[in-house]
């Protein structure tokens, strides 16, 4: 019998079991857990997944069970079934992967900004932090330079940017960030000697 | 995932607290390119440099850019040429010291360091021929750094070495004094010399290394200052002891050296060439924020060489190893805080309101790797009266089983007091006072050695 894969993406306000209720759900229709990543902001629970269910399992099916938990605050799913094997596991950084961070006052978009200056230039943004203390809004980026033929060129057009815009905008190479914290990592496999 | 408190800690080191890679020095070995001429000898030092650091300045810039850290020097230490030229006239080995300084012009290095003779135990005619050139070779090359070994603790110190180098000093201040006696500040007399140091004036490519090899040296002075300066703010002066300041030192030294050696490691990678160690000295320079004094000054002291200075030093020398060593693979050089007076604006200062003197220096070394280094002194300084200052260096180290090293700079028709400028990483200060001169020439008249110290009762 061949196994279906889904992406399960769930949301709540922040509360005690919300993750004994979504596992629950997947547990009983027979699904295994192959990652998930969860963060809570601003007071809500946020939860992706991907899971892979028996053939019998659709769609239809998992949202009428999550639509029947109880518990309240609800919990509100959106499911997606996918093709391909999901390779969490096996997920490895490009090369040139690199952490932009910004900072400046805070303002209405400070993040559509940047979003557009790495769109511009066809970057792929992997992933993204945002926070706001006091009025210092800040921004990290980890994006794949991968295709940047000069580095110089685009550090230019970031001190342009951050000059322009009031920000205080940093280009470092991911590996600094994996050599100065990951502290069991050795030096030779940052940088794939 | 991404951490933002550990990346935004990451983009506070780098790029706001002045962090560097301080250098990366590649060793060459050139005891292959000895033939039966002085000429052809040069010719083959002059090649076997283009070839193996060709594209050595390229590399490192690319990878600078690449990871945003700038390396500040790239430079190049060889075989002590006193070997290289063994049986060479002094003449000779002047010649040997401009085709030194061709070469590295030719790869774009500015200072080569291992014009360098090791004579501990005794000299041959060749060490004197090698020792009689150094005036000269230092005085008609831009580039080329000197350094000599006088003692260890293995072999005790050749005192007929340290009574020549004393009048060579001499020599070679006024061979320069049109710039100041600037030639002194490129030559450094060493006990217990290591031959993997990547810092200047006393880089070599110890015989004991590979052909070529990659040495790192990692700063640090400015991050590990404001770095104690966050932290005592964030937490409050009442709340932190000073083994909270140890363990705060050694964290962020952890981080500068896992960037340093990675730096090195990726240039190593790039070149092809064996990656030697990472020395995890703190290097000062003249810039303000990049001081080792200042940290002496944010941990306690109101001018450095006030009493409780040695002891501040003691702790951030040994807290900078803990952490650095924990952070590389490979440590060695002379992984000590440097405290090159004219290198390093808050140490001039201290000079300049008659804080910090050379007997407190001296002091610094027992905790320290190099004492008396870039200490201009009055050029009417007798050369007895130097030598006797070198032995009294010299002595540390041996009976501490530590290098130690004196880099002293008599400035030419100047006195205690006026101001000695050379410029750019070497610095400004004024220039010390020398006290009890002239009293140490019965002392160095005699010659012979000091044997080597007995190594067990060690209490």
């Amino acid at each position: 019998m061949k196994n279906k894969q889904f992406v399960i993406s769930v949301m709540s306000k922040d509360r005690p079991g919300i993750i004994s209720d979504v596992t629950t759900v997947i547990y009983d229709l027979g699904g295994d857990l192959a990652g998930l990543n969860q963060s809570v902001l601003g007071g809500y629970f946020t939860m992706i997944l991907m899971v892979e269910f028996p053939e019998g399992v659709t769609v239809e099916t998992l949202m009428k069970t999550f639509s029947a938990i109880g518990t309240e605050p609800a919990i509100e799913a959106i499911i997606k079934e996918v093709d391909g094997v999901y390779m969490y596991d096996n997920r490895v950084l490009p090369g040139e992967t690199y952490v932009v961070t910004a900072q400046g006052g805070n303002r209405k978009g400070l993040v559509k900004l940047l979003g557009d200056f790495f769109y511009a230039r066809a970057i792929n943004v992997l992933d993204l932090v945002t926070a706001r203390r006091d009025e210092l809004y800040t921004m990290i980026f980890q994006v794949d330079l991968s295709h940047i033929e000069s580095m110089n060129k685009l550090r230019k057009e970031l001190v342009l940017l951050a000059g322009k815009e009031n920000l205080d905008v940093v280009l470092q190479h991911n590996d600094i960030y994996m050599a100065t914290n990951e502290v069991g990592l050795p030096l030779d496999a940052i940088i794939g000697g | 995932m991404l951490r933002s408190d550990q990346i935004m800690a990451t983009v506070e080191m780098v790029q706001k607290e002045n962090l560097d890679v301080r250098t990366v020095t590649m060793g060459i070995n050139l005891l292959d390119c000895r033939v039966g001429t002085v000429k052809g000898t040069c010719e083959k030092v002059e090649e076997k440099i283009a070839r193996c650091a060709e594209k050595f300045v390229v590399k490192c810039d690319e990878v600078s850019v690449k990871y945003g850290v700038p390396v500040i020097n790239k430079r190049i230490s060889v075989t002590p040429a006193a070997l290289v030229g063994s049986g060479f006239k002094t003449n000779d080995f002047v010649q040997l010291a401009k085709s030194l300084d061709t070469a590295a012009e030719n790869v774009g290095v500015d200072i080569l360091g291992g014009f360098t003779a090791h004579v501990e135990k005794g000299m041959t005619n060749s060490d004197r021929a090698f020792i009689g050139a150094i005036p000269k070779a230092l005085a008609l090359t831009k580039r080329v750094c000197a350094s000599i070994n006088v003692g260890s603790s293995h072999k005790g110190i050749n005192m007929d070495a340290v009574a020549m180098i004393g009048n060579t000093i001499k020599l070679l201040a006024e061979a320069t004094a049109d710039s100041g006696g600037f030639g002194a500040a490129k030559f450094v007399v060493f006990c217990n010399q290591p031959g993997d140091n990547p810092f200047m004036a006393g880089a070599i490519h110890g015989v004991e290394e590979a052909d070529v090899v990659l040495n790192v040296g990692v700063s640090g002075p400015g991050v590990i200052a404001r770095s104690l300066e966050r932290t005592i703010n964030r937490r409050g002066r009442d709340n932190m002891k000073l083994d909270d300041i140890a363990e705060e030192i050694k964290q962020i030294t952890f981080r500068v050296t896992r960037c340093g050696e990675l730096i090195g490691r990726q240039v190593s990678k790039e070149l092809g060439v064996e990656f030697g160690v990472v020395d995890l000295s703190l290097a000062p320079t003249p810039k303000i924020g990049d001081s080792v004094g200042e940290i002496l000054q944010i941990l306690g002291v109101d001018d450095v060489g006030a009493p409780g200075t040695t002891a501040i030093v003691a702790l951030l020398n040994d807290a900078v190893k803990k952490g650095g060593i924990f952070a590389s693979k490979a440590v060695g050089g002379l992984s000590g805080a440097f405290v090159p007076v004219m290198e390093d604006a808050v140490l001039a200062e201290a000079v300049a309101k008659g804080a910090l003197t050379i007997e407190k220096l001296e002091s610094l070394t027992c905790v320290c790797s190099v004492g008396l280094d870039m200490v201009p002194i009055p050029g009417d300084v007798d050369a007895a009266t130097i030598s006797a200052i070198i032995a009294d260096e010299m002595a540390i180290g041996m009976i501490n089983n530590k290098t130690t090293a004196a880099r002293l700079i008599p400035v030419p028709g100047k006195k205690a007091g006026e101001i000695v400028n050379f410029g750019g990483l070497f610095g400004t200060s004024p220039i010390m006072e020398v006290r009890n001169v002239n009293k140490s020439a019965r002392f160095i008249a005699w010659g012979g050695r000091i044997p080597a110290p007995i190594h067990s009762f060690k209490n």
